[in-house]
């Protein structure tokens, strides 16, 4: 009895895994690829969030001028406390908008 | 007390003796200040730097803007940047004379660095540097309407480039019978 359970729980795991990897972009770390899909600025390393170039920062709002959240962008924790501050600086000098 | 009172001295006990803040503020201006006034205002602020012991190290214009959102119901505006180095003191003076002029409608500044060594950063800051940033710049949407309107003078000029290539491919096919193909490409595999 103990061991049927145990097969058939196997048997679900190996379910699961088949469809996180048919899905490819949440694909686990079975392939040692990256766990998330990034925005593409995001892959240069020397990538500085400033306030002062709205044109960068633009690529991190929403159609609504919302904020995207790190796990659409890919940005690490340390990135997105950098990016939320230097947006909402642009918003006080209306180089960006509060709402669109 | 004569330390308290003393201009360009930092009032922290965690900040080294001897050393200044370096400050950045992004000042928007009016988009129908002119040149002149620009450089009063400018000026104007050098002075106010000199007495708090304070000192410009960079000024930049940005060049006139449109905002985001309307400020102060303005569409547009003249943005000035300024790096310099001071005291405690510093930012709530320059504050105090941006709150006050008419012709700005908003600025922010923002600290970059502390414990700065004040012989160690250089002033950028030129009688050139200073008639450049006075510059206003073009109006944005003067510059996009020359665009759309070069943009469109292009077009009207390939337009009979193009109808002329038409008519000629299809004199060519009235010619052949048929549909020409080009035979360059096979020349160039050999």
């Amino acid at each position: 009895m103990n061991d049927d359970m145990r097969d058939r729980d196997r048997g679900d795991r190996g379910d699961r895994d088949r469809d996180r990897g048919d899905r490819g972009d949440r694909g686990g770390r079975e392939g040692g690829s990256s766990r998330r899909k990034r925005f593409a600025m995001v892959a240069d390393k020397n990538l500085v969030l400033d306030y002062k170039n709205p044109q960068l920062l633009k690529n991190f709002l929403s159609d609504r001028g919302k904020i995207v959240p790190a796990r659409i962008s890919g940005l690490t924790a340390r990135q997105q406390r950098q990016l939320t501050k230097a947006i909402k600086r642009a918003r006080m000098l209306a180089l960006l908008p509060y709402t669109s | 007390m004569a330390q308290a009172t003393a201009k360009g001295v930092v009032h922290s006990v965690a900040s080294k003796r001897g050393t200044q803040r370096e400050y950045e503020s992004v000042t928007i201006l009016r988009p129908s200040t002119g040149k002149p006034e620009i450089a009063a205002l400018i000026e104007r602020m050098q002075g106010t730097f000199t007495d708090y012991g304070a000192r410009l190290i960079k000024i930049d214009s940005w060049g006139t803007r449109i905002l985001a959102f309307p400020v102060d119901h303005e569409r547009k505006g003249i943005y000035l940047y300024w790096r310099y180095l001071g005291g405690s003191d510093i930012v709530a003076e320059f504050e105090r004379l941006m709150g006050l002029s008419d012709k700005v409608i908003r600025f922010y500044t923002v600290r970059i660095d502390e414990d700065v060594d004040p012989d160690a950063r250089p002033s950028e800051v030129t009688e050139a540097l200073i008639d450049a940033a006075s510059e206003p710049g073009p109006d944005p949407e003067e510059l996009a309407r020359l665009a759309a309107e070069e943009a469109a003078r292009r077009a009207a000029e390939e337009a009979p480039r193009e109808r002329d290539r038409e008519r000629l491919d299809r004199d060519e096919e009235d010619f052949f019978g048929g549909p020409v193909e080009d035979d360059d490409d096979e020349e160039g595999d050999r």
